[in-house]
């Protein structure tokens, strides 16, 4: 029930392959919500609870105790939230079973808005990209928030971002997200055409564009403070990433300028936290 | 919209007078699978360990990698394959086709005959071919020089042809041995007589020059002539080039002297760098005036500066005379290599007068109605009518000539044979088109690097081929190439992008937000289920050859 | 075994004893002493069972959904703004069918802060689907919730187990804790109907079309009656085993075997007092039988036709508010006998709220107006300051 192209799916996709299917999903109110399809079909071989939309975090520690209790150590829990989810209403939740270092793998594929209710802004939603309640002229104004970075703060064993367009990375990283104990965080790029206003066949071009950009760097950080950087893309102007996207149409010189730099600064930044300047 | 698979054709076939399945054939040697690639040459080009040593490569030019990077090396990987296939004593496919009754007369056995002899056979038809010399190969055998191009590769190439079942009558010279009485009781004709005349220098005392082409010849015959001291080498194209290297092995001096610059020379880069690297001097811009007579049987050279002046809009640019002092040179001997005329048996100006007409891209046929024109069909092809005379060029000849004499058998329209064998739009043609294999599948649409999706490869430099020292070459007749080991061959074919072709990568399948795009395990070919696809179109952008398609849906 | 027990420790005594296998937890006074006692539990070893410190009272109830669905027995507890937190999720744990049990610390909402008793958080969540139990004294409270774990998972609907602010959570009375066994021979392991389970993977609480919805609805609302059914007989097993069975309500009549005129209906601990403020007015010679409600959610219809219906009067004493409206009990009392030809008229009496103290002269007072007033207005307000 996805939209054509739709990155979050190829995301799922991609997540299933590298966790198999002893595995307990939650999903809290996403696009995945609608995509699974409704009652009574299912489009996933996994047990899946949905749940509120706060809830992420929390659904997750409550399974994980109750399969502890049964004495299943194996089955993995999985929380599979949009940016909605977790950035924002679902921060606390989240926030709560970092620090609890809670033995579940959460994954948020960020399309960069409230996608499923339409397009509203989220905290994920990039700098000056245009939404339903940020249209033009008050595309929004503030930057995306560091998600990773509020998790490294928390101390939790892994933590890394992913893109579609990386299928390789991506399962790698799933792979070795499951294979630690304690709270994992995977933050994958899920292209939206139909929010961003893209046409649906530039869903994976887009992802790619956004590690090449740099926009979207490829990186882990292993107990809050081993950072690494897992690709160094062949560089990529932001020009062609903003230019393939209606909803920075309206972006002007200052605004790229802007952008440009915040990216090179975040990119030397994380250059720092790798050790590698 | 509907994604589907739809191989297309790659701008290297197209650039490919012989039309090979280049990119396939990369696909293979990537996989390993060197005999299947080898004879997938051979389907459409009877001489891969001859082009792979001497031909121009027009596939390089054209190759889109060298918009990534640098092209593939193409050439060397037919040359590696053929050295194989050499090592491994492969033998030609038996050919399966039934006998249609019919004979052919080919008379020239260059590559050009040789070519159409070949294709002939395979069509089933029976081949009478007819050459003035003792042996076949043509130029292949009796000009380009052994260091270029060793005289048992082609020994073991045209005899893999003649192997086929061709009827081979040397010493037969047309209009001497052969008479134009004798060809007309066949069904067809293809006359593939080359260009061996040499042109004359047009100074006064040109007669004291001698052809170059002919001490080619003399030495590929085990002659070495006795050549020694300063010699002069009038030419610019590829003979020049091999007239100089060959008297340099000889033991002489050579020096080439071109009236034009050296942009302009029409010989293949390479052969004027490994020229330069054994040392010869090219002189430009030097127009001979005369040659005089010397003492001790030295002869004087007298050479007339020329300037280049750039043509008004562009064109060709000229030379004239520069108005400087003349330049002599006293040498023992001046060799011209300075472009050769069709051979004799064909009234010269069969070729390009009114009494012949083009028949396709690279052949022509005699009208009818004109002397030796009439019941049997004669065609042409070739040195005899090419502008650009090369071997794979002479290979596509053949192989047009093979087709239409066919088509003309069968009393099929050739017109609609064309359409159906055209590998792109440069009039290259497929033999595996013509008998309905899996190339005709494909969409005559030649993929530009435009529509590549190159996020899936990495830049990687190429492979040069490797050559020996220039200084054991300036001595010997070795083979300058060295071989191409099997490794080298490999990863050169990995970074071929195979453009229009599926080399099952899997992105469509990794890709799919739908789960749509299904695999079958047991044979690897993918299907498209379309009751769940949505057209997003994803498959077909994350394409790396360009190898699917995205139609609007019937309605 | 005689104990002296505080409500709230009689809450956590209930929750080890009934094997619970996942607590989740996050404090609000004045429920902190159930979880600090359970934390104590867990942590020394004696109680095997997993717990989660949440980080709001939202994230307890989503944990606890989470617990429940893989089959696992659950608690949690709450109070006041913790529980309206909860209110997303009180709708989702019933809608989920999950039988999970709550202890809820009657307390008031604010603005401004207020911890004392106070039924309007309770009671504000009424339209949860949630059935709610009110309790008299800790010995009640530590029963109910045993009872409440037997019925949620024999009708697969949460329960909420009410005490009132300090009057129960922090106050400590003489009660009698069963032992492990006898309560293992009550509340059998709970066999759940379908848990999230890799070996036969399915979704549940999906999208749900207009095709489907109704249908959930109307099994939720089946299984509610059903529950009516299900407590009195799961209270009369409790009472046949243990001796103590508490009904849907109780009804003490100023005079043995004689029925008032008079009725003055109450929930909660203010029971108490009315039980003792009513027997010396009898003694006065004001008659006025006392009905004690502790089923709620299902609402009693008949039962409450049934015991009420024969009163000319009924006063009802309701230590909560629904602005715009008036006392909830009241409201829901007065909407069961609206239906009958001959009914009593319904004094709503709003008392007591914020924890304002309700003693046996406030009662006095109580049934005096209710003596004295033909027309009541809808709501009557009690120890209110001018």
């Amino acid at each position: 029930m996805a939209c054509p192209g739709c990155g979050a799916a190829i995301a799922m996709r991609l997540l299933l392959k590298g966790l198999g299917e002893k595995a307990i999903f939650a999903i809290p109110a996403c696009c995945w919500t609608i995509i699974a399809g409704p009652f009574p079909y299912t489009a996933l071989k996994v047990p899946v609870l949905h749940t509120a939309f706060e809830t992420g975090g929390a659904v997750a520690s409550g399974i994980r105790a109750a399969l502890d209790m049964k004495g299943d150590t194996e089955t993995r829990v999985v929380t599979w939230a949009g940016d909605g989810g977790t950035f924002d209403i679902g921060l606390q939740a989240l926030s709560g079973a970092a620090e609890r270092n809670e033995d579940i793998l959460y994954v948020c594929y960020d399309n960069e808005a409230y996608m499923n209710t339409g397009v509203q802004s989220s905290s994920a939603t990039p700098y000056g990209a245009w939404t339903t309640t940020t249209p033009v002229p008050t595309a929004k104004r503030s930057r995306k928030k560091d998600i990773i970075g509020i998790l490294a703060a928390h101390g939790i064993p892994y933590a890394a971002t992913a893109s579609i367009a990386y299928p390789e990375d991506l399962i790698c990283k799933v792979r070795k997200a499951v294979s630690i104990r304690g709270t994992r965080f995977l933050h994958i790029y899920a292209t939206c055409p139909t929010g961003w206003k893209a046409p649906s066949e530039t869903s994976v071009r887009l992802a790619r564009l956004a590690v090449r950009t740099r926009i979207f760097p490829l990186y882990e950080v292993e107990d809050g403070e081993r950072f690494t950087i897992t690709l160094e893309p062949d560089l990529c102007g932001i020009d062609e990433y903003c230019k393939a996207q209606g909803r920075f149409h309206h972006l002007g010189p200052e605004d790229m300028k802007r952008i440009q730099e915040d990216v090179d600064r975040n990119w030397r930044r994380l250059n720092v936290l790798a050790g590698k300047c | 919209m509907r994604p589907h698979y739809q191989d297309k054709v790659a701008p290297c076939s197209e650039a490919c007078p012989a039309g090979e399945d280049i990119a396939r054939i990369e696909h293979l040697v990537r996989e390993g699978a060197l005999e299947e690639a080898w004879r997938r040459i051979r389907e459409e080009n009877p001489f891969p360990g001859v082009c792979g040593r001497v031909c121009p490569h027009p596939c390089e030019s054209a190759c889109n990698r060298g918009e990534f990077d640098e092209p593939v090396s193409i050439n060397s990987i037919e040359r590696h394959l053929a050295d194989f296939a050499w090592n491994k004593g492969l033998v030609a496919s038996t050919i399966a086709t039934p006998a249609s009754g019919k004979r052919v007369s080919v008379v020239g056995a260059g590559p050009a005959g040789l070519a159409a002899a070949c294709f002939l056979r395979r069509l089933g038809h029976e081949v009478d071919l007819y050459d003035a010399r003792e042996e076949a190969g043509g130029m292949l055998r009796y000009a380009i020089p052994e260091y270029r191009l060793p005289r048992e590769v082609v020994a073991w190439e045209v005899g893999l042809v003649l192997s086929e079942g061709v009827r081979f009558h040397p010493g037969r010279r047309l209009g001497q041995d052969l008479a134009w009485e004798e060809l007309s009781g066949f069904d067809a004709v293809f006359l593939a007589l080359g260009a061996w005349t040499p042109s004359a220098l047009g100074v006064d005392g040109q007669d004291l020059s001698r052809d170059g082409l002919e001490l080619l010849e003399a030495v590929r015959r085990g002659r070495h002539p006795r050549v020694e001291g300063a010699v002069a080498v009038i030419g610019g194209g590829d003979t020049a080039i091999d007239v100089a290297r060959t008297v340099l092995r000889l033991g002489a001096d050579p020096v080439i002297y071109y009236r034009r610059r050296r942009e302009d020379m029409p010989a293949l880069s390479a052969e004027v760098l490994e020229a330069a690297e054994e040392g010869i001097p090219i002189l430009t811009l030097l127009a001979p005036e005369r040659i005089e007579a010397g003492a001790e049987g030295m002869l004087r050279l007298v050479l007339a500066p020329m300037l280049s002046v750039a043509a008004e809009g562009g064109g060709r640019a000229q030379v004239l005379p520069a108005g400087a002092p003349p330049v002599k040179v006293d040498v023992t001997a001046v060799f011209t290599a300075i472009g050769a005329k069709p051979s004799s048996g064909v009234p010269n100006d069969t070729v390009k007068s009114s009494r012949s007409e083009a028949a396709g891209f690279h052949i022509r046929r005699l009208v009818p109605g004109e002397p030796g024109a009439g019941r049997p069909p004669v065609f042409l092809g070739g040195d005899l009518v090419n502008d650009e005379r090369t071997v794979a060029m002479a290979i596509a000849s053949g192989k047009e000539a093979a087709i239409a004499i066919d088509a003309e058998l069968k009393g099929v329209d050739l017109e609609e044979i064309w359409s159906a064998v055209r590998v792109g739009r440069k009039g290259s043609v497929s033999m595996n088109c013509l008998a309905g294999g899996d190339r005709s599948l494909r969409r005559n649409h030649v993929v530009r690097f435009e529509q590549l999706n190159t996020a899936y490869f990495r830049y990687q430099t190429r492979e040069e081929h490797r050559r020996i020292l220039s200084a054991v070459r300036r001595v010997r007749f070795d083979e300058v190439k060295k071989p191409v080991p099997t490794a080298w061959a490999g990863r050169e074919a990995s970074r071929c992008f195979h453009c229009g072709l599926c080399d099952r990568c899997d992105n469509c399948h990794v890709f799919c937000p739908d789960v749509s795009v299904l695999k079958n395990l047991r044979d690897g070919s993918r299907q498209i289920d379309y009751d769940h696809c949505k057209g997003c179109g994803v498959c077909v952008t994350e394409c790396p050859g360009s190898a699917m398609v995205l139609d609007e849906e019937p309605r | 075994m005689r104990r002296v027990l505080e409500g709230s420790f009689a809450v956590s005594h209930a929750v080890e004893l009934a094997r619970v296998g996942v607590i989740s937890a996050y404090p609000i006074t004045p429920q902190t002493h159930i979880v600090e006692l359970l934390a104590e539990f867990v942590a020394s070893g004696r109680m095997n069972a997993k717990y989660l410190r949440v980080e709001s009272e939202f994230s307890a109830m989503a944990a606890v959904i989470g617990s429940a669905s893989c089959g696992v027995r659950s608690f949690t507890a709450t109070s006041s703004h913790g529980l309206a937190l909860m209110h997303e999720l009180l709708h989702w744990t019933s809608g989920a069918r999950l039988p999970i049990v709550m202890a809820e610390v009657n307390r008031a909402l604010g603005p401004g802060w207020n911890i004392w008793a106070d039924q309007t958080d309770s009671l504000s969540q009424r339209d949860t689907g949630w059935i709610q139990l009110y309790c008299e004294n800790v010995q009640e409270v530590f029963d109910t919730m045993l009872v409440a774990y037997k019925l949620a998972e024999t009708v697969s609907l949460p329960v909420m187990v009410a005490m009132d602010a300090f009057f129960l959570s922090h106050t400590c009375e003489p009660m009698d804790l069963l032992s492990q066994s006898d309560v293992d021979g009550f509340l059998p392991p709970w066999r759940p109907v379908e848990i999230l389970d890799t070996t036969d993977p399915k979704s549940f609480h999906s999208l749900s079309p207009p095709d489907y919805y109704m249908e959930f609805r109307h099994k939720i609302q089946r299984a509610m009656e059903e529950a009516l059914a299900a407590y009195v007989e799961i209270d009369a097993e409790y009472g046949r085993r243990f001796g103590r069975s508490y009904g849907i309500c109780e009804v003490v009549p100023a005079e043995e075997g004689a029925r008032s005129s008079m009725a003055l209906v109450t929930t909660g601990s203010v029971t108490g007092t009315a039980r003792a403020a009513l027997a010396e007015l009898a003694r006065e010679g004001k008659k006025v039988d006392l009905v004690k409600l502790k089923l709620f959610r299902p609402f009693p219809q008949e039962e409450i036709r049934k015991v009420l219906a024969p009163y000319s009067r009924v006063a009802v004493l309701d230590r909560n508010l629904s602005f715009g409206s008036g006392g909830i009990f009241a409201q829901e009392i007065r909407a069961a006998l609206g239906g009958l030809e001959h009914r009593p008229v319904v004094y709503s009496f709003v008392a007591g709220l914020g924890g304002r103290d309700i003693t046996p002269e406030t009662i006095a007072s109580v049934v005096d107006r209710a003596v004295r007033e033909a027309c009541p207005a809808d709501i009557l307000w009690v120890d209110l300051r001018e």
